[in-house]
């Protein structure tokens, strides 16, 4: 976790994630679901950002608009940036569907397929390997046919093939010379905890995870340095199967070729977007290039990989499953290799979620995004799961966005915090100023129907509720949202919207009470 | 999943306000709303008969059998083609032994539709009586009733529906009991439909029992037989609808091929006023100039059960909650 | 193991209900009159007094003597011990139906509904999986709609036209194997023999398979042109039932969480469907079966009469109709049928504990 100073220095950095006026509608029989308007936010790396409000504010929808997930139809995401990894994934909004509002229950969308096609293999590569997500009900969220082994490996499969290609060969192709250059590195090292980093290092590098434990106890015990050199070529061998490695390099340059089609992808839509159309046409022609030659050269590898996918990648799934252990290992399931064949409905909520996290870290990427991972676990579990998240925070660096409606949750997890409500982001600060110094009137509310030992509010200490209810967002009120429900409510708040403005130092509110700007001011 | 779609306050009557939302998703599925229009316009010509019996010359009591067409002497001869200048009742020529198509067929849906509409009405109310009171007060009056609904699905109901008529046909014979051989049929459809429906409300029933008003009503003192009225059978209702939408057409060719089929004891003839009966008594002339007098009652038939089907599935869509967006 | 008791257990409970339709059989046929079974075996050509001992005969072989109950119980009895009692010819030389024991009689007519039945189910399948899992994954769109009004139309089609058409108006133009013509009855055991010109074993006593068996492809060819339009006019209904079911299971399952969690890995759309989508679709559709292949064996009704095969149908049909009511005919046939049905279900239930790891038998 950063602390508190980290972030007010960290401007300089790249967030891992920026999301800017984004909106997103639902079209129903019923009118048009104003679900998100303008919501702006940046998620920097390592950090955890929690979302709060109270149910059907948009927080869900806000994390699966991130995903690009919102189901379609009835949802879509009408304009904004999300940027991920520097791109941004709604690069080619405009271009995939045409929306025609006649009224608010006449709404006419002619969805263009190829973009669609185009925007769903881009999103596909990112998915699951730059930004991962937890659900709310795990059970659901499982598929209930498949076992969670597999579940897991498909994601390594999906994105890591390259990967796990390089490094099975490293290990099939390895050489005497590899042993002594380990046995050379460790010779100069005395300090144990680095001697078993190294050996670590060096065995995961060689994809022979498995002899890690027996290396280092041959390397403690026995000190002839010849011999443990024979004895780990010995195992190494014995380790090592008969495999195809001319096919395991075709596998891994069809998937460089592939990954390369993906990357161009990114480069013409990032080009089409600018305006640069030579330079786009160009990386369409490449893209056309890579494909034929793609389909000329791995016609036969192709046409196997679609008919017998299973026995052409079986070493592929082998290791996959070893890395499902791994992971298992990792969120603390207890029996792994019991786990890993059993079917969800065999586990209990929490290990379920547990399994859920193993997949969202498959493929190591630098971001999750938990969607109330804990409301629908009980107590116990809810700890143990968020302690689990948190650890993946701290260990591997991994940002998080939380999400939840639990303030007790935010103050224990988050280091950032913003408020939504009726599809708005009404304040966003650190956690300590939420909690310290909540400036929005409806942060205040939620604040005060916590019950809550806090001394230096004595005033409100008591429990009070927010009058009103959260506004149908088919007809939502205009101006501020919040304005029928506030204590503090003025002409101009009915009038004009409030912007998420800067107070003081990394406090952002959107409240008329301490800034003028309004969104309609800009436009 | 959408934020604040469902918040909305309801200040008229729900059901009303529900039925209407109904109508109006209903009016959107073009395809339900083609079927509703098309079978609304058979069942308008049946109603029709009823009301007006002579209007048309073919309501009940009027043609109890197509020899009325056909004058004194039944002469078997070849279908003639349509012809405009006899009045309509030649409009689609003539079919076997000079009956006129047109009135012939109308006859024969006025037929057709009210006795399905018989047996799918009240195979839907014993079942729902049946289904709804066993699964509500369970134990081994739904052990025994669910038991004897397992019988009746456990053999093709068209087998089952040959024997009945067989059996019962001969029954009345026996005892010089002269009965139309459609309303033989309907009786036998009737002991074959209810099943259908007690069984579809009594799961309704059993999800509906384990929710909480039921437990309050019963808790306010309400009696187990008022509950099943005032809240199960409510409940039960709507998808019952939608499956005597779909049963209509069912029975019909139900009807439509028991006439067909040689059942001896059946009184049926080529004069029963019966879509079935017509064109398996027109099958000879499939092949020559006289085509039309099997195809087009078969036609007639056909789009009449496949609109109602429409119909039946677009409200199913309509009124699944899941799929209601 | 497991499987084994499932299995078992399942088909004690079968037994109830096949004894209970076999019981609501009885007392329909009960309420026949009595006379009027008896007059059935009478030859009134003959003299009174030969007549006077037929009905004797015919009163003690139908066990008209006993009371009701008793004469259950001694059915059920002789039915355990595979006496399934006997269909008589018509005294009056009405004889073009089967007479003989009712046993030996459904074993030698059901091979032929078997065959168009198996036919039938493996083309449904065949063209309802993809078709309904491609409808299904567009739900609303153009080819949704057609699918919705081609599979209705199926169910509102009446088979007997269908069978019709296909056998008197579109018959001439199918190439000539599957309009057969020259074999215009198809006489199921003589015909084997008299083209094969030698006696040969029938172990499955379906044609196709039979000469498959002996390696005589061209006759296998023959014989399954000949079951061409009867399996299309078979399938029809139970194509459009499958299909219907299967598109709502697809809906249904792309509409699950799980679903999302897939795209949100990363998972291709293609493969979404194919992996995740509908294997859950598929499930549930197997549920429905059962049901959907009661309406093909009363189908088979139809389409046996309409294209003259000699199958069970058909048999079922002759024992209630010629003016003849055949008491045991009638029995063994509802038997019969409720047994196949509730096999077929059965099997249909295993298959689906045997895929979904959520069933635990």
């Amino acid at each position: 976790m950063i602390t508190q100073e980290e972030i007010k220095t960290e401007q300089g950095k790249v967030p891992y994630i920026e999301v800017k006026n984004l909106v997103t509608r639902f079209f129903t029989s019923k009118g048009i679901v104003k679900a998100l308007e303008n919501v702006s936010f940046k998620i920097y790396p390592g950090e955890v950002y929690g979302l709060v409000g109270e149910s059907g504010c948009g927080k869900s929808v806000t994390s699966t608009s991130i995903m690009d997930l919102i189901p379609d139809p009835p949802g879509r995401i009408l304009d904004g940036e999300i940027f991920i990894d520097n791109f941004n994934i709604l690069s080619d909004l405009k271009s995939l569907a045409k929306i025609k509002v006649r009224s608010e229950t006449d709404v006419k969308i002619k969805r263009n397929k190829s973009a669609i096609k185009r925007h769903n293999f881009i999103l596909s590569k990112i998915r699951g390997n730059k930004i991962s997500m937890i659900f709310q009900e795990p059970f659901l969220a499982l598929n209930p046919t498949i076992s969670i082994g597999k579940q897991i490996s498909e994601v390594i499969l999906l994105h890591n093939i390259i990967g796990m290609a390089d490094s099975i060969i490293k290990r099939e192709t390895m050489k005497t010379t590899d042993v002594d250059e380990l046995l050379e590195q460790l010779a100069e090292i005395n300090d144990y905890s680095m001697r078993k980093k190294i050996i670590n290092q060096w065995t995961r590098n060689f994809g022979i995870p498995d002899l890690e434990a027996s290396i280092t106890s041959l390397l403690d015990h026995v000190t002839d340095q010849k011999y443990v050199a024979e004895q780990i070529a010995h195992m190494i061998e014995e380790n090592q199967r008969e495999i195809n490695i001319d096919r395991i390099k075709e596998i891994r340059d069809y998937y460089t070729i592939e990954r390369k089609i993906f990357e161009l992808t990114l480069n013409q839509i990032q080009f089409e977007r600018t305006g640069e159309i030579k330079k786009a046409q160009e990386a369409k022609a490449k893209i056309r290039a890579y494909k034929a030659m793609s389909k000329k050269k791995y016609f036969k590898l192709r046409l196997e990989m679609r008919f017998f996918s299973k026995r052409v990648l079986a070493i592929f799934h082998k290791e996959a499953r070893r890395r499902v252990l791994e992971l298992l290992t990792l969120v603390n399931l207890a029996g792994p290799e019991v786990v890993i064949d059993e079917y969800p409905h065999e586990l209990s909520g929490g290990m379920q979620q547990r399994a859920m996290i193993a997949m969202a870290l498959a493929s190591n990427p630098k971001m999750l995004i938990a969607d109330e991972p804990t409301t629908a676990l009980d107590v116990t579990t809810q700890a143990q799961i968020l302690e689990l998240i948190g650890e993946l925070n701290k260990v591997m660096g991994m940002s998080v966005l939380f999400i939840t409606h639990d303030l007790a949750v935010i103050a224990e997890m988050c280091n950032k915090v913003g408020v939504m409500y009726a599809g708005n982001i009404v304040e966003e600060t650190t956690t300590e100023e939420i909690f310290n110094d909540p400036k929005h009137p409806y942060t205040v509310g939620l604040m005060n129907s916590l019950p809550r030992a806090d001394k230096k509010r004595e005033k409100e200490l008591k429990f009070e509720t927010i009058p009103g209810n959260v506004p149908n967002l088919i007809t939502p009120p205009p101006g501020c949202r919040f304005h029928p429900r506030c204590k503090f409510a003025m002409d101009i708040c009915s009038l004009k919207k409030p912007k998420l403005t800067e107070v003081s130092e990394n406090h952002k509110v959107a409240c008329f009470l301490y800034s003028n700007e309004s969104e309609d001011d800009v436009a | 999943m959408i934020p604040g779609a469902n918040k909305e306050e309801k200040k008229r009557n729900p059901r009303l306000e529900d039925i209407k939302d109904t109508a109006k998703l209903l009016v959107k599925n073009k395809l339900a709303l083609t079927g509703l229009i098309i079978s609304s316009f058979y069942i308008f010509f049946a109603i029709l008969d009823v009301i007006y019996p002579q209007y048309l010359g073919v309501g009940p009591g009027v043609v109890t059998t197509l020899t009325r067409f056909t004058g004194p002497n039944i002469v078997l001869a070849p279908p003639t083609d349509p012809t405009f200048s006899k009045g309509w009742y030649y409009f689609l020529g003539t079919t076997y032994a000079n009956i006129p198509l047109l009135p012939a067929m109308l006859a024969a849906l006025y037929n057709d539709i009210w006795d399905s509409a018989i047996v799918v009405g009240s195979g839907a109310v014993i079942g729902i009586l049946v289904g709804t009171f066993s699964g509500y007060f369970g134990k081994i009056v739904d052990e025994l009733v669910m038991r004897i609904t397992d019988i009746f699905f456990s053999i093709p109901y068209l087998i089952f529906a040959i024997i009945m008529v067989t059996v019962l046909a001969r029954v009345f014979a026996a005892d010089n009991i002269t009965i139309p051989p459609l309303t033989i049929i309907s009786v036998s459809l009737i002991v074959i439909w209810w099943p259908t429906y007690a069984r579809l409300t009594r799961s309704i029933t059993l999800s509906v029992k384990s929710q909480k008003f039921i437990e309050a009503s019963t808790a306010s003192g309400s009696s187990r037989v008022r509950n099943v009225v005032v809240h199960v059978i409510p409940n039960v209702l709507s998808p019952v609808f939608v499956q005597i939408s779909l049963d209509i057409g069912n029975v019909i060719l139900l009807f439509a091929t028991l006439a067909f089929l040689p059942l001896t004891f059946l009184n049926l003839n080529e004069f029963t006023p019966e879509l079935g009966s017509m064109i398996s008594s027109s099958e000879t002339y499939m092949l020559g100039p006289g085509w039309f007098s099997a195809v087009i009652p078969a036609v007639f038939l056909l789009i009449f059960t496949i609109s109602i089907n429409l119909f039946g599935d677009g409200l199913r869509d309509v009124l699944d909650p899941k799929l209601r967006r | 193991m497991e499987l084994k008791y499932y299995i078992i257990r399942r088909l004690l409970v079968l037994i109830p209900t096949l004894l209970g339709l076999l019981l609501l059989t009885f007392i329909l046929l009960d309420a026949l009159p009595k006379s009027f079974l008896i007059e059935q075996f009478v030859n009134h050509k003959l003299p009174i007094p030969a007549q006077n001992l037929e009905k004797q005969q015919a009163i003690t072989t139908l066990g008209l003597n006993l009371s009701p109950p008793e004469q259950f119980l001694i059915y059920v009895n002789n039915l355990i011990h595979g006496n399934w009692g006997f269909m008589y010819p018509n005294s009056e030389g009405y004889g073009s139906y089967y007479s003989g024991p009712v046993l030996a009689g459904i074993m030698e007519y059901f091979p032929v509904t078997l065959e168009i039945a198996i036919f039938a189910v493996i083309f449904s399948i065949v063209i309802a999986i993809p078709l309904g899992t491609y409808i299904g994954s567009k739900p609303n769109s153009v080819s949704d709609q057609v699918g919705r009004v081609f599979s209705l139309s199926g169910y509102a089609m009446p088979t007997f036209f269908l069978a019709l058409v296909l056998q008197i108006a579109i018959n001439p133009y199918f190439p000539s194997f599957i309009s057969g013509q020259g074999y215009p009855s198809y006489t199921h055991l003589s015909w084997i023999k008299s083209i094969s010109g030698t006696e040969v074993s029938t172990p499955t006593h379906m044609l196709v398979f039979d000469s498959l068996l002996h390696g005589d492809f061209s006759l296998a060819a023959v014989a399954f042109g000949h079951l061409v339009l009867p399996v299309l006019a078979l399938s029809y209904g139970f194509l459009a039932g499958l299909l219907r079911f299967i598109r709502a299971g697809m809906v249904d399952a792309s509409n699950q969480e799980y679903v999302k969690t897939a795209r949100a890995k990363g998972v291709p759309e293609k493969q979404v469907l194919r992996k995740h989508v509908r294997k859950n679709a598929l499930l549930p559709s197997i549920t429905v079966f059962g049901l959907v292949f009661s309406g093909l064996l009363g189908g088979a009704v139809v389409i046996e009469e309409v294209y003259d095969l000699n199958g069970l149908g058909r048999f079922g049909l002759s024992t209630v109709s010629g003016g003849y009511i055949q008491f045991f005919g009638i029995l063994g046939t509802t038997l019969f049928f409720g047994i196949v049905l509730v096999m077929a279900n059965l099997i249909v239930d295993v298959l689906y504990a045997l895929m979904d790891p959520r069933i635990r038998y």
